[in-house]
């Protein structure tokens, strides 16, 4: 109830709705030529339908080439008895999803109207497919069709003339996540999808039947969880909402990591090495760089604090170059970390601050050194450097994978390169426009081989690189050119009165870059980064040159190669074209809402 | 010199000097637009700068916190010399605020998150206290209901009176303010203006770049009276007002005032 009056108060009710033959006057059939452009437009579309539907129900569709391989789609040759993975993998986003929900109030402005006109068009749509559907197309989904249109089109305009003042209810969040995944769950326990499973080769199909319960149950959970996160969370953030902010962003930072590990299957871990090796130097440098980090910190130490990061670079530096000289041995590990910590210290004058302040800093540290190590142990052992070549992980799961970590990865290295783009450093400015427009030059399949073949012909002795890392880093740096050119235009828009401002406060370049340059320049950036973020979603695809089953390889080749469907590409290839879709639409939709959030808030 | 003038400068002598420009020289490219400034502002005085356009009134102001590097000549603020020292810039800065004729508020903070980032980031000041001390400022300068605002939802009036609050949080030995009221409609001019006048009351070294005559008239110690590049005439608003010595001095007052 609360929400009801809240978002009513703040936000425009819709204007009033003509009736709907006024406004079919007014906006299809106005004038000759408007009438004209109506008439062909919906030939056109009416024929495109047509031409869809007959595809879909066309004799030589047989979709229990789909039905039959969801879950090779989905995951692949993903070992059956280690599924539960994935469904606690899964778990674990949807908790994310509806915490996420409820820590920034999300609350999208839904009118019971617009809600209304979506149930009738969709009615209607339904109604004209049955309609125009093809003769061969079975009477019982033609039906269903027809009385589900039905249902929807004459239902909405029931409620609508119902409920008084339709156009200015707001309908509330909660309950529109609630009604959506209660409708989900129910269709998957009712529709008649039929059973399928190959058992000892043999393709056996129970039909009429829902899905079996191996995929009711997880889904029903997954959608519970969903639900309880986010009610659950409403009640939380309605005290804690800073603090769960910060929560989730680290989750969606952090967790994916853990995630995948989840779904690459535990790792092997030789736990007498572990202790013996591996944690000692991860407890020396968390607690040895927290030490310094904490001593470094103190305000009046800047100067200090950049030596000691510069000379601690300058070592990570020199051991990359005696690594691939082989002067002498030193484990991975220790590198990265050195790297790291000088890094950090050169960023110390930034963060330094009295006592909680280098408390927080020393901390922060420690969780980065803890989080890199397991990291770092985990993907050397056994079970996950198995399970994460491209026989066990593929399908939706490899292609969601593979973007959302080349999406994080490749923001920050974006960042950098546009800001060095934009530097006022010569040398900086001509090695980040170099890296750019060569790269921009290359198409991503020409990088993807470069990185799949040649990277680990250059790698120094005894250093190897799965497929799938290989990969990904060379789609991560060319997705990270682009992103960088995205974020310059975000960059040029920030106001010179910005930096001048910035600058005669004292800010320091970083805390300048951090604080008012970079929130400013990505907030002009979203459209472009979010067509990017797109565009590196769908180009997923190429992974399958270099020998991974993504979904769309398994759609194209795999499926019409199984001896049951011999040659069926279409039923597949419709299906995953849908699933694109749905993930594209999604993040177009949610960047827009993002972007009119943001702008509410400056309210310029 | 009139006795004012006299009486004054006796004043003066006493107090310490807070700026001091030597010779300064700016050029753009070929173009010069400073030649050879020399000027002393001494501690807690209000020094008021005059001039048409393109007089380079903001270059002058702008070098004495190092937004332009000046290329002859030394400036000295509050004992430390300007140079390529990125220490002493950064020492400099934040002691001298600087408020602009655009304001240049950050759109994308609260007027309260404005005002603390800088306290907290390099004055490095525990937040809670960094908070305390901008509600008190924002009291000063009377807008502490627009606290959890963004400067977009603010009138132009309130959004320079934030900018000086922002500035006052670092607390500043001088205060820069380059034409402060240019930008804003004249209903809101006076609201800024009182802000400014509370300010050189409680003894805040101000420079202030104004067409505003009357707050030059009531404030100011001293008046500067600038044109291409150079200071013609400084002195006393009193001597400036009854019996400008400067011909070019006097034909800019006859046509603003
Ligand atoms: N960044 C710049 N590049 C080139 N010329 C400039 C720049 N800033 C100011 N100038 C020139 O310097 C002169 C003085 O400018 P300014 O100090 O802004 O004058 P005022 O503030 O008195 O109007 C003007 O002629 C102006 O065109
Ligand atoms: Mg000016």
């Amino acid at each position: 109830m609360s929400d009801t009056s809240l978002s009513n108060m703040s936000r425009q009710p819709e204007t009033p709705l003509p009736s709907p033959a006024r406004w079919v006057r007014d906006n299809l059939f106005s004038s000759i030529s408007n009438t004209l452009q109506t008439i062909f437009f919906s030939l056109i579309i009416f024929g495109l339908l047509r031409w869809v539907l007959g595809q879909v129900f066309s004799e030589e569709s047989d979709w229990e080439s789909v039905a039959t391989n969801i879950r090779l789609l989905m995951t692949y040759n993903y070992p059956a008895d280690q599924f539960v993975r994935i469904w606690v993998a899964a778990g674990t986003v949807f908790f994310a999803i509806g915490s996420s929900f409820a820590a920034w109030n999300i609350n999208p402005a839904i009118t019971i109207r617009r809600l209304v006109v979506g149930f009738v068009g969709f009615g209607v749509f339904l109604l004209l497919c049955a309609v125009i559907a093809p003769s061969v197309a079975p009477s019982s989904i033609r039906n269903g069709m027809y009385i589900v249109g039905a249902v929807l089109a004459v239902g909405g305009l029931v409620v609508r003339r119902l409920v008084p003042g339709a156009h200015l209810r707001f309908v509330p969040f909660s309950r529109l996540l609630t009604g959506a995944a209660a409708i989900i769950v129910a269709l998957i326990w009712i529709l008649p999808f039929g059973r399928h499973s190959f058992s000892d080769g043999e393709l056996t199909i129970e039909r009429g039947v829902s899905v079996a319960s191996s995929t009711k149950v997880p889904w029903t959970v997954l959608f519970v969880v969903l639900l309880v996160a986010f009610f659950g969370g409403r009640v939380l953030a309605a005290r804690f909402a800073p603090v769960m902010r910060r929560a989730l962003i680290a989750w969606w930072v952090i967790g994916p990591a853990f995630v995948l590990f989840l779904v690459l299957r535990d790792p092997a871990f030789d736990w007498g090495r572990v202790w013996s090796v591996d944690v000692p130097i991860a407890a020396a440098f968390a607690l040895g760089g927290g030490a310094l980090l904490y001593v470094l910190a103190r305000p009046g130490r800047d100067d200090l604090a950049r030596v000691v990061g510069a000379v601690l670079v300058a070592f990570a530096i020199f051991n990359w170059i005696a690594a691939f000289a082989g002067w002498y041995p030193m484990l991975q590990k220790v590198r990265i970390s050195f790297l790291l910590v000088g890094l950090v210290t050169l960023l110390v004058p930034t963060f330094a601050g009295e006592r909680s302040a280098r408390i927080r800093l020393a901390t922060s540290w420690i969780g980065l050194i803890v989080v890199v190590h397991w990291l770092l142990t985990a993907i050397n052992t056994e079970s996950t450097l198995v399970i994460s070549a491209p026989p066990f992980l593929g399908g939706l799961v490899l292609t969601v994978t593979i973007a959302y970590y080349v999406m994080l990865a490749s923001f920050p290295l974006g960042v950098l390169l546009s800001l060095a783009r934009t530097s006022k450093m010569p040398i900086f400015r001509v090695l980040s426009t170099s890296f750019i427009e060569v790269v921009r030059g290359v198409p991503l399949i020409t990088v993807l081989f470069f990185f799949s073949i040649m990277l680990p012909l250059f790698l120094p002795r005894g250093m190897g690189i799965s497929d799938l890392a290989a990969v990904f880093i060379g789609y991560t740096l060319f997705s990270a050119a682009y992103m960088a050119e995205n974020l310059r235009g975000g960059l040029q828009s920030v106001r010179r009165g910005q930096y001048e401002a910035s600058d005669a406060l004292g800010l320091s370049t970083v805390q300048r870059t951090v604080f008012i340059v970079l929130p400013q320049a990505l907030r002009v950036a979203i459209p472009n980064l979010v067509g990017q973020a797109i565009a590196t979603f769908k180009e997923t695809s190429l992974i399958a040159i270099v020998g991974g089953f993504d979904i769309l390889r398994i759609a194209n080749s795999t499926i019409p190669n199984q001896p049951d469907f011999l040659g069926q590409k279409r039923p597949a290839l419709l299906f995953i074209a849908l699933v694109y879709f749905v993930f594209t639409y999604s993040m177009s939709k949610s960047a827009q809402n993002l972007e009119k959030k943001l702008q509410a808030g400056q309210a310029r | 010199m009139t006795i004012a003038d006299r009486a004054l400068t006796e004043e003066l002598a006493g107090r310490k000097d807070m700026i001091v420009c030597r010779g300064v020289k700016k050029w753009f490219g070929d173009f010069q637009a400073l030649r050879g400034v020399d000027i002393t502002v001494k501690d807690r005085e209000v020094m008021v700068v005059l001039g048409p356009s393109g007089s380079g009134k903001s270059t002058l102001i702008r070098c004495i916190n190092r937004l332009e590097a000046h290329q002859e000549g030394s400036i000295v603020v509050d004992g430390v010399e300007l140079t390529n020292d990125l220490r002493n810039i950064e020492k400099i800065r934040s002691e001298v605020g600087m408020v602009f004729q655009q304001f240049n508020l950050f759109p994308h903070l609260t007027v309260l998150d404005n005002v603390t980032l800088a306290p907290i980031w390099v004055r490095k000041k525990p937040k809670a206290e960094a908070v305390a001390k901008a509600m008190e400022l924002l009291e000063r300068v009377g807008i502490p209901e627009q606290a959890a605002k963004f400067p977009g939802q603010l009138s132009g009036g309130q959004q320079q009176r934030v900018a000086i609050a922002r500035s006052l949080a670092m607390e500043p030995r001088v205060m820069l303010f380059d034409e402060p009221t240019s930008a804003l409609d004249p209903e809101m001019i006076k609201e800024v203006l009182d802000v400014m006048k509370e300010l050189a009351r409680s003894g805040m070294t101000m420079i202030v770049v104004t067409h505003e005559m009357g707050f030059a008239r009531e404030v100011a110690d001293r008046l500067v009276f600038m044109e291409s590049g150079e200071i013609v005439e400084v002195g006393t608003p009193e001597h400036f007002f009854a019996n400008p010595k400067e011909e070019r001095t006097k034909l800019f007052l006859s046509q603003i005032l």
